[in-house]
């Protein structure tokens, strides 16, 4: 038998090193049995993933089952309004968003968060089609979703596999918040009056560069980035 | 308790949570095995088992979902098949899939694996069925073991081992567990699904009990104690801002103070705590203290107060009718603050196993293994058996330093300790 130099313990006969610290069996009296049948079986044996392919197939026929009646409905009963759009098109949304990852396992996540905003874009587009509204979507809705569908995945990107530090990633998710409010802000100014007023967006920006001025400060001094790291055990 | 007239039965209190929490990667499972002297004889065992099971109708269950709450039922499939171990011990069990089955037999080598879904029974329920399989897979091998060796497979199964015992000895007066706060969380990185570290040591009763002897303490408080004495250490490590309380959830077996024949989950757990607040601890000062929570704690006025709350609310007319995917949602998200963040880790002893003298020539040792942990952390569990206390640090973390710490403590204080492990 064999004992570990560093742990004191004893060591099964098969053990070519010591499972608790790693260090290498050196036993000239007693070398390790190869041969000897490990005292755990090796076989690995996975579970085997729960069969999300068939939960996507029952939510999309679900789903494609209200949108046929809700159509039949709709040409029965209140012909003048096309309001079987709005349970349709959340229909298609709720697939594209629940659905959708269920049957393609594969879809990465910002690929994934792309989709569902523009399931939301075409959501509203539907209701802005229905209310006879297309001039407020292509003017207010579009521009927000677009700016959204391209910030969004971004971040997620470089958050995701940059891996910037957790200050940073603090900071440019409160940039980001601040940037999208002054844009909603300045397509809605644009869309009422036609030129951009500053007001109520101006003051959320500034307050995340100043929730983000002390973040930069630490990031940048090396000594109270060190405090910090110790003291949240970042 | 079991409707008459209906095959079905509803769950117990403990079973209604374990149920709920079953995640696809999580499942509350335990494993205990029989580590022979002689290889195991897989057609032996499957002969074994299938002439045990119908004397356990407890154990030949799978999981029937209700509208309202899930529920026990019998299992026709044929089955439980044994199978060969794998690496990685008490993998989920699935309620739709292997037949529904909610017990695995398993083998490898010398050592014969059961493991058991925690809903249908506890510890000391699922050894009274192992040992009755064992028996009986000793007679299929040829040997002469008599019937009084175990549970007599012959007779016809009592109703009382089916029985609700929470239900019955629910009180008048109801509490909530008192001292649910947060604890230090020793978490570590988890591995990629699914891969479960065991690792085991083997230190001799005798040298146990001696030294726990001398702190004033058994064996089952010294090794509480000395987990505690090492996770204080590491969170002092950690030089936290504030240290919060270390507290161990050690499962109490409430058939000590409430007598039946209930072979279901009948168990709760008691916190035992030590807050560093209060200054450094030594070990003997910790051996106290958990003696002392461990009788304040389960005083059996205290455990009957709780276990009412639990039972009151599993009767709850108004809970009753909230459908069961919105119940097993609302404890599914509730289970992390009462299930989780009051508990730095489990340490669970079903206690000394005993064999009568023709069953035990076969067995070399016993092992117990409780499953991963809802988050990554280790779980701590031993059994004893002849001359050897059989203690297993496991858990889905890929750090070993509490199980490397553990065993070298115990290897300072004088113990011979063997370790064996399944990390490569």
């Amino acid at each position: 038998m064999s004992y570990c130099v560093n742990c004191g313990v004893e060591l099964g006969a098969g053990a070519g090193k010591c499972p608790l610290c790693g260090t290498a069996v050196v036993n000239p009296a007693c070398p390790p049995d190869s041969a000897a049948e490990p005292f755990f079986p090796t076989r690995r044996e996975e579970v085997a993933p729960v069969s999300r392919r068939e939960a996507g197939l029952l939510l999309s026929a679900m789903f494609a089952s209200v949108t046929v009646c809700c159509a039949v409905l709709n040409l029965i009963f209140y012909r003048e309004l096309w309001w079987s759009f709005f349970p349709g098109g959340a229909a298609v949304m709720l697939w594209v968003w629940f659905a959708l990852p269920l049957l393609c396992r594969s879809l990465s996540p910002w690929y994934r968060l792309t989709l569902d905003t523009l399931a939301i874009a075409v959501y509203v587009l539907l209701i802005a089609f229905a209310v006879h509204g297309l001039s407020w979507y292509f003017r207010i809705a579009l521009p927000i979703f677009l700016f959204v569908t391209a910030v969004c995945p971004t971040e997620i990107w470089l958050l995701r596999y940059r891996r910037p530090s957790i200050l940073t990633s603090i900071i440019l998710v409160l940039l980001t918040v601040g940037v999208l409010t002054a844009v909603v802000e300045l397509v809605c100014d644009l869309y009422i009056s036609g030129a951009w007023r500053p007001g109520w967006s101006l003051i959320v920006l500034i307050s995340c560069a100043g929730l983000c001025i002390p973040l930069i400060v630490i990031r940048r001094v090396p000594s109270l980035r060190e405090e910090a790291r110790r003291r949240f055990h970042l | 308790m079991a409707n008459p007239g209906t095959p079905w039965y509803r769950m117990d209190n403990a079973s209604v949570m374990y149920s709920a929490i079953q995640r696809e990667e999580y499942s509350a499972i335990y494993r205990f095995s029989a580590f022979l002297h002689r290889e195991a004889d897989p057609d032996a065992l499957q002969r074994a088992v299938d002439r045990a099971m119908p004397r356990f109708p407890g154990f030949a269950v799978r999981i029937r979902r209700g509208f309202f709450w899930y529920f026990f039922e019998p299992n026709p499939s044929p089955g439980p098949f044994v199978q060969p171990d794998s690496a990685d011990p008490c993998r989920p069990v699935r309620f739709g899939e292997d037949g529904g089955w909610l017990v695995r037999f398993l083998y490898y080598g010398r050592r014969i694996s059961l493991e058991v879904f925690h809903a249908l029974a506890d510890g000391a329920g699922a050894l009274v069925f192992f040992r009755a399989v064992l028996a009986e897979y000793f007679r299929q091998l040829g040997e002469d073991i008599p019937a009084d060796c175990a549970v007599n497979l012959d007779e016809e199964p009592s109703r009382g081992e089916i029985e609700d015992a929470y239900r019955r000895y629910a009180g008048k007066v109801s509490r909530r567990q008192l001292g649910i706060k947060r604890a230090y969380q020793d978490l570590g990185t988890p591995e990629p699904f699914y891969t479960f570290h065991v690792t085991m040591g083997f230190v001799p009763i005798a040298q146990l009990k001696s030294r726990a002897k001398e702190l004033g303490g058994t064996i089952t408080e010294y090794l509480a104690a000395v987990l505690m004495h090492l996770l204080l250490q590491k969170q002092a490590q950690e030089r936290p801002r504030r240290q919060l309380p270390v507290t161990l959830g050690i499962p109490v077996n409430l058939r000590q103070y409430f007598p039946t024949e209930t072979l279901r989950n009948f168990i709760m757990t008691v916190q035992v705590s030590a807050d560093p607040s209060l200054g450094e601890y030594s070990l003997a000062e910790l051996v106290s203290l958990v003696r002392c929570q461990l009788r304040l704690h389960g005083s059996p006025q205290e455990l009957r107060a709780v276990m009412t709350r639990g039972v009151r609310l599993q009767y709850n007319p108004l809970l009753k009718v909230i459908p069961r995917g919105i119940k097993n949602l609302i404890m599914l998200r509730s289970y992390p603050k009462n299930g989780v963040r009051p508990y730095t880790a489990t340490f669970t002893n079903p206690g000394y196993f005993a064999l009568p003298e023709p069953m035990a020539r076969h067995v070399a040792h016993m092992e117990v293994v409780l499953g991963q942990a809802a988050v990554p952390r280790p779980h701590v569990s031993a059994i004893g058996y002849g001359d050897t206390m059989e203690i297993t640090v496991s858990g889905v973390q890929r750090e070993n330093d509490l199980e490397r710490e553990f065993f070298r403590f115990l290897v300072r204080e004088g113990l011979h300790v063997r370790v064996e492990s399944n990390r490569l």
